[in-house]
């Protein structure tokens, strides 16, 4: 019995006056860590489970479970519907119509599953090694790791939604420690893909040594105002931040910054904010979402304005619209919320040097902390933790820590006065883009 | 929960090639999760999850596969998967399997699954009533309730099997309240390894109505000023800095790996004389307590500093192997899909002398931080950052202006020296803590306390 069809027969027990989904995955994942010359860690995982969800006089009921048995799976439907029966009704909890989708090629690279685990060990080595070449400071390779997932989603439903996919995922991860009499400084490095080949170990390796090296005999400054450009691992992370408030979900929860400022100028210089389901570049491409709707582009901010927000079934039923593909859920044990699919920043993009010069005597922030604690997604204000390197004639130049950058999170949006051309998607908690952006004047409190 | 036969067999199989020792973790977790949102009932979930893991270790090598069908031919599998991770000859044997009795017990006087879910329902409902009832500019509310109950089996080669129900309540809610464009929010989650009796406790209405209050006295607050200056940490909120300044230092992988700040510091004074420190798993009935860890160790409290010096670590099996020492009963595990790792439990700071009243009093200007949110550290460094909630200046000893957004920025090592105060007021907090992609419950705990300086952000 495929997925699917596992899915269509708990779904085809629906009664009168209900309608019944089911969410089932298949997953095979490995990783292997590396210490010393030595494998650290191994995995290897199998996993397999199911959730239903039951909406009866627009009441929704979930629940979920490992155990595929029929009598496992009779088990989840019908807690599913007893839980219905607490609910409040909805007008948003419906089950979507089925929709014709498009496969997508690319997504799966199936000779994945034919490495060998000695390969992926002698591969998390390799980092491992080239990582402490690349440098002498380079004192020690606290993590370097090689990871891989292929994995299956069946999604099936009383009201005509049959929908499966298959994706692969090939990843490594580097943390170099960088030492210099007493100080240490750490950086990340990773590169992924589909396949075996999409994998470059020399830019991880490079990438992590380099962002460890040039943050060594860093100091605290004095308090200033200056222009602040993000990297693109910063940039993705206030992406994130941004990825909650264009949800449906947060704006209807009044969760969100965004919340009725469609048609309001958010993005500086033009620029525009996509999700794109159907990227292949992006490291969150599926034909369907998870709820079966197929996946598309979206233009959340169009030339620096709002257009609107991501919506599932649920958040698009309640105000007369149509999902966007953005059904989200943390796996087959969780209820679909929403979450953006391939997130990036888009409009007219300058080579990075070219970006470094026009914020001279800036900040360039490599790392920030704390931004899930100091970036307040509902008020907007951003109050981080941030280390990096002075901007010299258009170039980095000394380094800097301890220092915090103070703002809102809508006046750093609308001030930013450029973005770079080093476009680039992280796989770290969902697939956002980062990219070299400066983000105009910022008050960077040191000592 | 399995056959002691079977789990003899996969740990056999598990030491084919040339494994220390192996381990079977096993899991039966059911959960309940209600969330009520903007006055509905939003969700109810019901969750049934399952699987098994089989780790084979060689000195710090650990090889883990895990599957979530528990039958005997997927164990076996799992064991023979971890086992392709070494290539050597059999070495070790499978010793006679023995049956650990708990150190500490968490009772539980009413189990979730015998509780109506109406009942559930009918608790989160008083949170969220709270909460909306305490004032016109309330705009959001979402209230939670979770139960967990996790069977947790775990049996290893060197002959431990122990066998452990763990339940865990909670009532979460977060409200958002605005005027005049300016909107702030508040915070409570009371957690307990307690059954349904958390509830009677604890009393729900007053957990709605202190977040919402929260969030309404901060509509009446200035953006917090920066620069460096006294601040008073309050009982319960410090626990955050205690957490993330000294505790992810002194867990043993990253001393193993000479990656904290703490390596090269075992046996010194690292802090204040005022300060002790212990991670205390047997604390009962505590968030993060249990009575065997992710690997069967059993629970114990462990001092981590004593008077400022530093004299312990919290280990699991492999960290306590590196370092030469036994384990401390930190292998902590999110779930059979994951490895243990050396965590915090509930840590604590222990109570002082000092009264708040008398710390406040002593402080001529500075910043009173009354609630800390999250915080992030750099274990390499010991730089961290964390949030304040709700924040006052303190002017001649009195607390002034309420002041909001602020940040506390600076490095473990310098702050547990820079701690010189401590009061005699002890309150514990909980949350959820992060590492390696893991979460688990953690508890914190910590008196009234005075750093004589640290670097605050905040947006005036």
């Amino acid at each position: 019995m495929t997925l699917l069809e596992l899915a269509q027969r708990v779904a085809a027990q629906a009664g009168p006056g209900e309608a019944v989904e089911a969410f089932a995955s298949h997953s095979v994942t490995s990783s292997v860590t590396v210490f010393r010359g030595d494998v650290e860690k191994l995995s290897s995982a199998e996993t397999r489970g199911v959730g239903v969800r039951v909406v009866v006089d627009g009441r929704l009921g979930f629940a979920s479970t490992a155990d595929l048995s029929d009598g496992g799976l009779r088990f989840a439907l019908g807690e599913a519907r007893a839980n219905a029966g607490y609910t409040s009704s909805d007008v948003g909890n419906v089950l979507p119509a089925p929709a014709p989708y498009e496969p997508l090629d690319g997504i799966s690279v199936p000779a994945l599953r034919e490495v060998p685990m000695g390969d992926k060990v002698a591969r998390a080595l390799e980092l491992e090694r080239r990582t402490l070449g690349t440098d002498p400071r380079i004192a020690s390779v606290p993590a370097a790791s090689y990871g891989d997932a292929w994995g299956e989603v069946a999604i099936a439903s009383s009201t005509g939604v049959a929908a499966a996919y298959d994706s692969t995922t090939c990843y490594v991860t580097v943390y170099a420690l960088a030492r210099q009499g007493e100080e240490t400084q750490t950086g990340l490095g990773f590169s992924d893909g589909r396949g075996w080949q999409d994998v470059d170990l020399a830019a991880a390796a490079g990438e992590a040594a380099a962002r460890a090296t040039r943050l060594l005999d860093s100091r605290k400054p004095a308090t200033a105002r200056v222009p602040v450009v993000f990297d693109p691992m910063v940039t993705a992370q206030f992406l994130g931040v941004l990825a909650d408030a264009v949800s449906a979900e947060s704006v209807q929860k009044g969760r969100s910054l965004l919340a009725g400022r469609v048609g309001e100028a958010v993005l500086g210089q033009g620029l525009s904010l996509i999700d794109d389901g159907r990227l292949l570049d992006g490291p969150g491409a599926a034909p369907v979402d998870d709820e079966g709707v197929p996946t598309g582009r979206t233009v959340l901010v169009d030339a620096g304005e709002l257009r609107g927000y991501l919506h599932n079934t649920e958040t698009a039923t309640r105000v007369g619209g149509s999902s966007t593909g953005n059904a989200s859920r943390g796996g087959y044990g969780s209820t679909p919320g929403v979450a953006p699919t391939n997130l990036f920043l888009d409009g007219s993009a300058l080579p990075v040097d070219d970006l470094l010069r026009r914020a001279d005597g800036g900040l360039y922030v490599q790392e920030v902390k704390g931004v899930h604690s100091g970036v307040n997604p509902v008020s907007g204000e951003v109050s981080v933790g941030a280390t990096g390197l002075w901007i010299r004639d258009g170039a980095l130049g000394e380094p800097v820590r301890e220092v915090t950058v103070s703002s809102t999170l809508l006046d750093m949006l609308r001030g930013v006065t450029a973005l770079a051309d080093d476009r680039r998607f992280f796989p770290f908690g969902g697939s956002l883009a980062g990219a070299t952006l400066l983000v105009g004047e910022m008050t960077v409190a040191g000592s | 929960m399995l056959d002691e036969s079977d789990v003899r067999a996969t740990l056999a199989a598990a030491l084919a090639s040339g494994g220390d020792w192996a381990e079977v973790y096993a899991e039966r977790r059911d959960s309940t999760g209600i969330r009520i949102d903007d006055r509905r009932v939003e969700e109810l979930s019901s969750g049934h999850d399952q699987g098994a893991g089989v780790r084979v270790v060689k000195d710090a090598q650990a090889m883990y596969a895990y599957t979530n069908v528990l039958t005997h031919d997927a164990l076996l599998e799992a064991a023979r998967a971890a086992a392709a991770g070494l290539s050597g000859a059999q070495r070790a044997t499978v010793a006679d399997l023995t049956r650990a009795e708990p150190p500490t017990r968490h009772p539980v006087r009413l189990a979730p699954d015998d509780v109506d879910k109406a009942r559930k329902i009918e608790v989160t409902r008083r949170c969220e009533e709270a909460a909306w009832a305490a004032g016109g500019d309330v705009r959001q509310v979402t209230a939670s309730y979770a139960d967990v109950s996790t069977r947790a089996f775990v049996a290893n080669s060197l002959g431990h099997l122990s066998d452990e129900t763990q339940v865990r309540t909670r009532l979460v809610v977060h409200v958002v309240a605005a005027r005049d464009g300016l909107m702030q929010t508040g915070f409570e989650g009371p957690g307990a390894s307690k059954g349904f009796e958390h509830f009677d406790e604890i009393d729900p209405a007053t957990v709605g109505r202190t977040a919402a209050e929260r969030a309404l006295r901060l509509l009446d607050s200035d953006p917090s000023p920066a620069g460096e200056m006294t601040v008073v940490l309050n009982a319960g909120g410090g626990g955050v800095l205690f957490h993330e300044a000294c505790g992810h230092g002194l867990e043993a992988d990253a001393l193993a790996k000479e990656t904290s700040v703490y390596a090269p510091t075992r046996g010194q004074q690292v802090g204040s004389e005022l300060l002790t420190g212990v991670d205390d798993a047997t604390l009962p009935n505590g968030w993060g307590s249990f009575a065997f860890d992710g690997e069967g160790t059993p629970a114990q409290r462990t001092v981590l500093f004593d008077r400022g010096v530093q004299v312990g670590e919290m280990s699991d099996r492999i960290s306590a192997g590196e370092l030469g020492t036994a384990p401390t009963g930190n292998g902590r595990r999110q779930s059979y899909a994951h490895l243990p790792q050396p965590r915090m439990t509930n840590s604590l700071i222990l109570p002082g002398g000092e009264t708040r009243e008398a710390i406040l009093r002593s402080v001529a200007r500075g910043l009173y931080a009354d609630g800390l949110a999250g915080g992030e550290v750099n274990p390499a460094t010991g730089d961290f950052v964390f949030g304040v909630t709700e924040a006052y200046l303190i002017e001649d000893g009195e607390l002034t202006r309420r002041v909001r957004g602020a940040n506390l920025i600076g490095n473990g090592p310098h702050v547990l020296r820079l701690v010189d105060a401590v009061g005699d007021d002890l309150a514990t907090k909980q949350g959820m803590c992060g590492k390696g992609g893991q979460w688990v419950p953690a508890g914190f705990g910590t008196p009234t306390l005075r750093i004589a300086r640290l670097t605050v952000g905040g947006t005036a």
